[in-house]
């Protein structure tokens, strides 16, 4: 129990100071800014119970908001995507169901299984992130532009990172 | 009672997450343009140091660079004292006291951390309140527009970037001083929009484009960009888009324009109206 929560934050502050130090300085052509820190609400355990998870993603968006500079956004959106975490845990459950207290892992649930689990969860938050962030719909289409670019490079990272979990 | 009971375990983490919810909105509307002024003084101590020690190394990186931008600004400088000087050789001065003819004040600041890949783009400048940094003074690269300062703490401040959907300015045209307002549409961070120039004007494309001056915050004559595109639309106005003199992917070094008589001429223009 105690090994676990200590493993869980060496890999949320990992996280927080790989998004903080060197992703939001990536400033490629102002569509794309990969949010990987959204993994963490990934990977929290499938027993955490779901008050758990809310706080969790509330601190850890809270957190990134106090280095981006941006009042509240990345809190509300990771704390939506922690809110539906579980209905789409539910959604795409194994034929078996999630054994109890393994990690939400490539490594356990395959490949397959694991994208369509980041998918869902990227889209949710990167849509309630940039939408927040306009905070208007005017320029509707270039928000899911940036939506969907941004997504695709957040996807990519957290694959690459989960293969290489995987393969050690 | 009962009732009630049962019903806040059966919604609770629905409970939990509203609140938690609530909070985080509540933050990212309670403050407009203002409120990473406010977040300066509770975060400071943590990320603006960390932020700092990541920009020196960085800055590190860019000396050659800034060092002939800096040898080049100093001959512009030398030339224009020396110009100065003779001028002034030839009038009589009866003013003695020099300050009272002094109207814009010039700081030199570095930019700690910066942005142009949001909407509203902030920067922050490693100088505050503790030395002459104060709210509404301009923000420039040498004579180019780069922003205006929305909040000070004692060593640090906030500076509201032109690349930000709040961001307006009153800009003119250089070679006719017809004057519009400045914004950012929020798409490039090398482009801005013009609006409100009348249809009947000449406009062509690679004329510069200045400030006013009529905000008594950035000085008159401060450069902003070339005119790259200019579309006539159905309303009776251009819509003139701007390339901008600034590349605020490495802005670095900027001065701080105080403007000394704004508070009398915002007064005066307050007891017209």
């Amino acid at each position: 129990m105690i090994n676990s929560v200590l493993r869980y934050g060496a890999i949320i502050l990992i996280l927080i100071l790989f998004q903080v130090l060197v992703l939001n300085h990536i400033q490629f052509s102002g569509y794309v800014n990969p949010y990987v820190y959204i993994m963490i609400v990934l990977l929290l355990p499938s027993l955490t119970p779901a008050w758990l998870v809310l706080v969790t993603s509330f601190l850890a968006g809270l957190i990134i908001d106090l280095f981006s500079g941006s009042p509240g956004m990345h809190a509300s959106a990771t704390l939506l995507a922690g809110f539906s975490r579980p209905f789409i845990l539910r959604l795409i459950s194994p034929s078996d169901g999630y054994e109890s207290g393994s990690d939400l892992s490539m490594a356990a649930y395959g490949v397959r299984w694991f994208f369509i689990y980041t998918v869902l969860i990227v889209l949710i938050h990167h849509t309630a992130l940039f939408f927040l962030e306009v905070f208007r719909f005017a320029d509707f289409f270039r928000t899911i532009l940036r939506i969907l670019l941004s997504s695709f490079f957040t996807i990519g990272f957290i694959l690459l990172i989960e293969f290489y979990r995987k393969r050690r | 009672m009962r009732n009630l009971l049962n019903f806040l375990l059966k919604y609770n983490n629905l409970i939990v997450f509203l609140i938690l919810e609530g909070i985080a909105l509540y933050w990212l509307t309670a403050g407009n343009s203002y409120h990473n002024s406010r977040m300066v003084k509770a975060t400071q101590a943590v990320t603006r140091g960390m932020e700092e020690r990541i920009s020196n190394v960085r800055s590190y990186l860019n000396l050659r660079e800034i060092n002939s931008d800096l040898a080049s600004e100093n001959n512009a400088l030398l030339n224009r004292l020396e110009r100065f000087t003779r001028q002034e050789d030839l009038k009589v001065i009866t003013e003695k006291d020099t300050l009272l003819r002094q109207q814009y004040q010039y700081t030199s600041a570095r930019v700690i951390n910066n942005s142009v890949n949001k909407q509203k783009n902030f920067f922050t400048i490693n100088k505050g309140s503790l030395q002459g940094i104060k709210v509404d003074m301009a923000v420039t690269t040498g004579k180019e527009v780069a922003g205006v300062i929305v909040g000070c703490s004692d060593n640090f401040s906030i500076a509201i970037s032109l690349l930000n959907l709040d961001f307006r300015l009153s800009a003119r045209i250089k070679s006719n001083g017809y004057f519009g307002s400045l914004s950012w549409d929020g798409r490039n961070y090398r482009h801005a929009v013009l609006n409100e120039i009348p249809q009947h004007i000449n406009v062509s494309i690679g004329d510069t484009i200045e400030t006013t001056g009529y905000s008594a915050i950035f000085p008159e004559g401060m450069l902003i960009g070339t005119v790259s595109d200019l579309k006539k639309s159905g309303s009776d106005f251009y819509k003139i888009t701007i390339e901008l003199f600034t590349d605020f992917k490495k802005l670095q070094h900027v001065n701080i324009i105080g403007n000394m008589r704004r508070t009398e001429q915002l007064k005066l223009e307050n007891q017209l109206q």
